[in-house]
């Protein structure tokens, strides 16, 4: 029986952290493309438990707790300075990254503070080098709407992401350095969500948004949502690392049916974090933490937000990639999968160069399947399309092209493939030339066919099936008019 | 900090920085806790912590400011204070165990004794050793700090040779109050010159004198300073009766280095193990963990008898001056005429300055040495002077009386030209004290693995 979510007081809130794809790093020069292979050396790190810097958790315990660990991190020639090392103050915040994230905190309707303060964000499972991670404000009080309501926004941070965990033992935990101050855009919403399909609707959208950037890092674990569910007489519960946003509605709803449940029995419910399972449910991670303690970080002087550069974002926001979508069905004569395919793969642009030159269709279908198959860099295959131009080729003929730019043949040669193709008026002057010489075939029931069996004997798949047959039809209609 | 405007209003109102106020400006409410300003922040923008944890900056233009009606949650409100400096009140029940070797700590300043303080954006001096063992609990299992002195603080940068004359005249006074040893905190930028002045200063030392300092500020989890105080405590129990600089080993937290305190250089301008020994090894590798491994066997063992000796006449007239290609030594001339009496001059290579070039270096020293004493130290930093395998260096060392500094550093050079002239302006007796060793600083043998140790 499905739960009704009002009379339960559900809220839920969703949480989401995205890298934004950046050349370099939030606070130094060092490349954000986590390319490096192998680590170059590892250092050896302990972290203390500072007076007043902990928050709710208890001091003690947390001296307890690092007194015996040993955090090992690795080092990577192009991705570590140090910065991460925690052995130089940070750098000025990297302005292309601001950039973004003032621009999407615009596109989800927030206000920007006048003047930006970096906070220190107190984290001591050695995730950070220096105990903190560097996080500011950026926007709040936004909103997005929804087929259910209008959903809250309460903060935009930009912040550095943590360094990754390699390895954990007992007593030691390896992190790469990597990772370590890739810029990060953490966005919150208010606890305004009150059903399932919401809450899928509203990650679905933010994600959404932050596509339309073009200006996020794409792939695994460059995006990271988390949902915080309570109803009435329950407690915040936070889930942690939901794989997949269609998941969403049925770990709200599980998460409230365990609430539930616990109420009923009137027993108390904890406040917790717990990680999301693959199949929607989820497990206790640990007990919630007392908020991280936060204070400013005085290496980086506030950043000054001018009217006029809150005014230059707001006339540059990238279209929605739910408007390309609509646009590029209309101008393309595009069925929503290519076109969707198009849009989310990021290729719009591309896309919209080549549909000018060559034919749309196959345009679309080379950038969305072929160029994963063929693992075709994207100025080749513009290359190629250019030189074909309008010329059509069949599809044997195309995946033969591809087939030879994937092996890294010059794009002059792979075009010679087209050559051989033969071009719109070759084929009508066959067309021509058949039906002279076969006036019998015009008296057929249905003469199409027999000329496109005679036709394609001439041109031997120099030219493909489609476009035969539409200049016979042509050819056809303007003998019988 | 805010503008005078801001603060007269706030005066006005009677707010204060720490109360919880509603901001309002067109259209717009912010509710929050009013923090200071920061030296590096507009002062005309007002700092709001929400309740998120967040600092956010509001211009003061067109706002209207006033007391809120809400209150503050308590761990909000400690928070805001902690962040302005207030020290909290369970710090002070902490104790020093009373069976621990008693020793004292001389605080002059720095990063390691320091907290942040938002009130004046600078920073805000700890005051009592029981914040340092809320930090470093470790402490107790060590050392008794049983007096804490802080004669001053100063940044690093704002040192003078008053200043070490000070800070030595407590260290002494300490020493001789039966303490096991002294540990200075110090800020790091200039520590080596303090060190290398403590050296010369206190005479018939038979404890340790341990200056410490902290590339990290304290307020974060990766702050070098609890080790850096940790391995410092283990030093001054030790039996190593030298003055010395105890910091980070290398970038892991692992060991710490005791380097003679004529001897250590800042090396790098940020990193934790930025102090080196300088053509000498480290006195000894200490481990957080009470180990000490000693890599050298030179140095005086503790007894704990006798009076440590206050030798802190200094004469404060002196230069450092560095030689390079076009430098022009009419700034000697400069110098003499400011009064000035006495000069260490880094050199190039062995030992040179410029001397067949079109401005001889060698022939002004030569015209002053008579009066002027003109110590040469390598500016290569590694090495030692030599005053004769080439023409030139024979030149300027036998018939132009320049004094080869040996293998001292130009720092430590530095504070030792402006001792020996605090005790005696007969030149006979300058060269023969420059080139005597006092406290540690010149080496008889160059050993190879000291470099870029």
């Amino acid at each position: 029986m499905a739960l009704d979510y009002k009379k339960l007081g559900m809220k839920c809130g969703v949480e989401i952290h995205q890298q934004l794809a950046t050349r370099h790093k939030l606070f130094c020069k060092c490349s954000a493309a986590m390319q490096d292979k192998e680590p170059v050396f590892e250092i050896r790190r302990k972290l203390r438990a500072v007076a007043g810097e902990m928050g709710d958790v208890d001091a003690a315990a947390a001296y307890e707790m690092l007194k015996n660990k040993v955090f090992r991190y690795k080092v990577y020639l192009n991705e570590t300075c140090a910065v991460e090392l925690d052995e130089e103050p940070p750098h000025p915040v990297n302005r292309e990254a601001l950039d973004i994230a003032l621009q999407i905190a615009l596109m989800l309707n927030c206000e920007i503070p006048e003047e930006i303060e970096v906070m220190r964000k107190t984290v001591i499972d050695g995730s950070n080098t220096s105990g903190f991670q560097r996080t500011a404000l950026v926007g709040l009080n936004g909103w997005v709407d929804t087929g259910f309501g209008r959903v809250g926004i309460t903060n935009v941070c930009l912040e550095e992401d943590a360094a990754q965990i390699l390895d954990k033992k007992k007593k030691s935990v390896t992190y790469g350095l990597n990772r370590l101050g890739i810029p990060l855009v953490e966005i919150g919403t208010a606890p305004e969500i009150h059903e399932p399909e919401q809450a899928k609707e509203v990650a679905e959208k933010i994600g959404m948004i932050l596509r339309s950037t073009g200006k996020v890092r794409r792939g695994i674990g460059t995006i990271r949502q988390d949902l915080n569910i309570s109803i009435a007489g329950g407690a915040r519960a936070e889930i942690k690392g939901v794989q997949k946003l269609s998941l969403i509605p049925r770990i709200v709803e599980l998460e409230a049916k365990r609430q539930l449940e616990l109420v009923k029995k009137g027993r108390k419910v904890t406040r917790d974090v717990r990680k999301a399972l693959p199949d929607g449910r989820t497990s206790f991670l640990r007990p919630m933490p007392g908020s991280a303690r936060m204070y400013p970080e005085t290496d980086i002087p506030p950043i000054q937000i001018t009217e006029e550069k809150i005014k230059q974002i707001r006339k540059n926001l990238p279209e929605l990639l739910t408007e390309k979508l609509e646009k590029i069905m209309k101008s393309y004569n595009l069925n929503e999968e290519i076109a969707g395919q198009i849009v989310s793969s990021g290729k719009t642009e591309l896309f919209e160069r080549l549909a000018g030159i060559s034919e749309p269709k196959t345009i679309a279908n080379v950038l969305t399947r072929y160029s994963k198959e063929y693992k075709i860099p994207d100025k080749k295959l513009e290359e190629m399309f250019r030189a074909i131009g309008k010329k059509q080729v069949p599809k044997e003929t195309l995946e033969k092209m591809l087939d030879a730019l994937s092996k890294n043949r010059p794009v002059q040669d792979v075009v010679k493939i087209a050559g051989d193709m033969l071009s719109e008026e070759d084929v009508k002057r066959i067309v021509k030339d058949v039906i002279k010489k076969n006036p019998d075939v015009m008296k057929a029931g249905r003469p199409e066919k027999a000329l496109m069996g005679l036709v394609m004997k001439e041109v031997g798949g120099r030219a493909p099936g489609s476009l035969v047959m539409k200049i016979i039809m042509k050819e056809l209609k303007t003998s019988f008019s | 900090m805010y503008s005078k405007k801001i603060q007269a209003l706030l005066k006005k109102k009677k707010i204060r920085i720490g109360d919880r106020v509603l901001v309002k400006k067109i259209g717009k409410e912010t509710e929050g806790i009013l923090m200071p300003q920061t030296d590096a922040g507009d002062p005309e923008t007002l700092v709001i912590k929400l309740d998120s944890g967040y600092n956010i900056g509001i211009k003061f233009r067109n706002a209207g400011i006033e007391k809120s009606g809400t209150r503050q949650s308590k761990a909000g409100k400690e928070e805001a204070e902690y962040e302005m400096g207030k020290t909290r009140k369970e710090i002070l029940k902490l104790k020093f165990d009373a069976k621990k070797p008693a020793i004292s700590m001389v605080s002059v300043g720095g990063t390691i004794a320091s907290r942040i303080d938002y009130r004046t954006g600078g920073v805000h001096a700890l005051e009592d050793p029981r914040e340092f063992l809320h930090n470093t609990p470790e402490l107790a299992d060590i050392v008794n700090i049983k007096r804490f002195v802080s004669p001053f603080t100063k940044m690093s940068e704002d040192m003078e040779p008053d200043d070490w004359i000070k800070t030595a005249k407590h260290v002494a006074k300490e020493l001789n109050s039966g303490m096991k040893g002294v540990i200075v905190t110090h800020g790091t930028d200039t520590l080596h010159y303090t060190s290398a002045a403590l050296g010369f200063f206190l005479r018939n030392l038979t404890k340790p004198v341990v200056l410490v300092g902290a590339q990290r500020s304290s307020d974060r989890g990766s702050s070098d300073a609890g080790m850096n105080l940790i391995c410092a405590a283990h030093a001054v129990v030790s039996d190593i009766a030298e003055v010395g600089i105890c910091m980070h080993g290398r970038m892991d937290d692992d060991y710490c280095l005791f380097i003679r305190g004529t001897h250590a250089r800042k090396m790098d301008t940020q990193r934790r193990d930025a102090f080196r020994p300088i053509n000498e090894y480290p006195l000894a590798k200490i481990w957080p963990d009470g180990r000490i491994k000693i890599k050298n066997r030179d140095y005086r063992k503790r007894d704990d008898k006798g009076r440590v000796e206050l030798d802190a006449k200094f004469e404060k007239k002196i230069a450092m001056l560095k030689v390079y290609p076009g430098a022009d030594p009419d700034i000697i001339s400069y110098y003499i005429s400011k009064g000035y009496r006495g000069f260490v001059i880094e050199a190039t290579g062995l030992g040179h300055v410029p001397t067949q070039a079109r401005k001889s270096w060698t022939e002004v020293i030569k015209r002053h040495s008579k009066d002027i004493p003109f110590v040469m130290t390598p500016q290569t930093i590694y090495g030692r002077i030599n005053p004769s395998v080439y023409t030139n260096l024979r030149i300027l060392y036998r018939e132009s009386g320049a004094i080869p500094g040996g293998d001292m550093l130009s720092e430590t050079a530095y504070v030792k030209l402006g001792w020996v002239l605090g005790h005696t302006k007969d030149m006979e007796k300058i060269r023969e004290m420059m080139l005597t060793n006092y406290a540690g600083e010149i080496t008889q043998r160059t050993l190879v693995g000291t470099f870029l140790y």
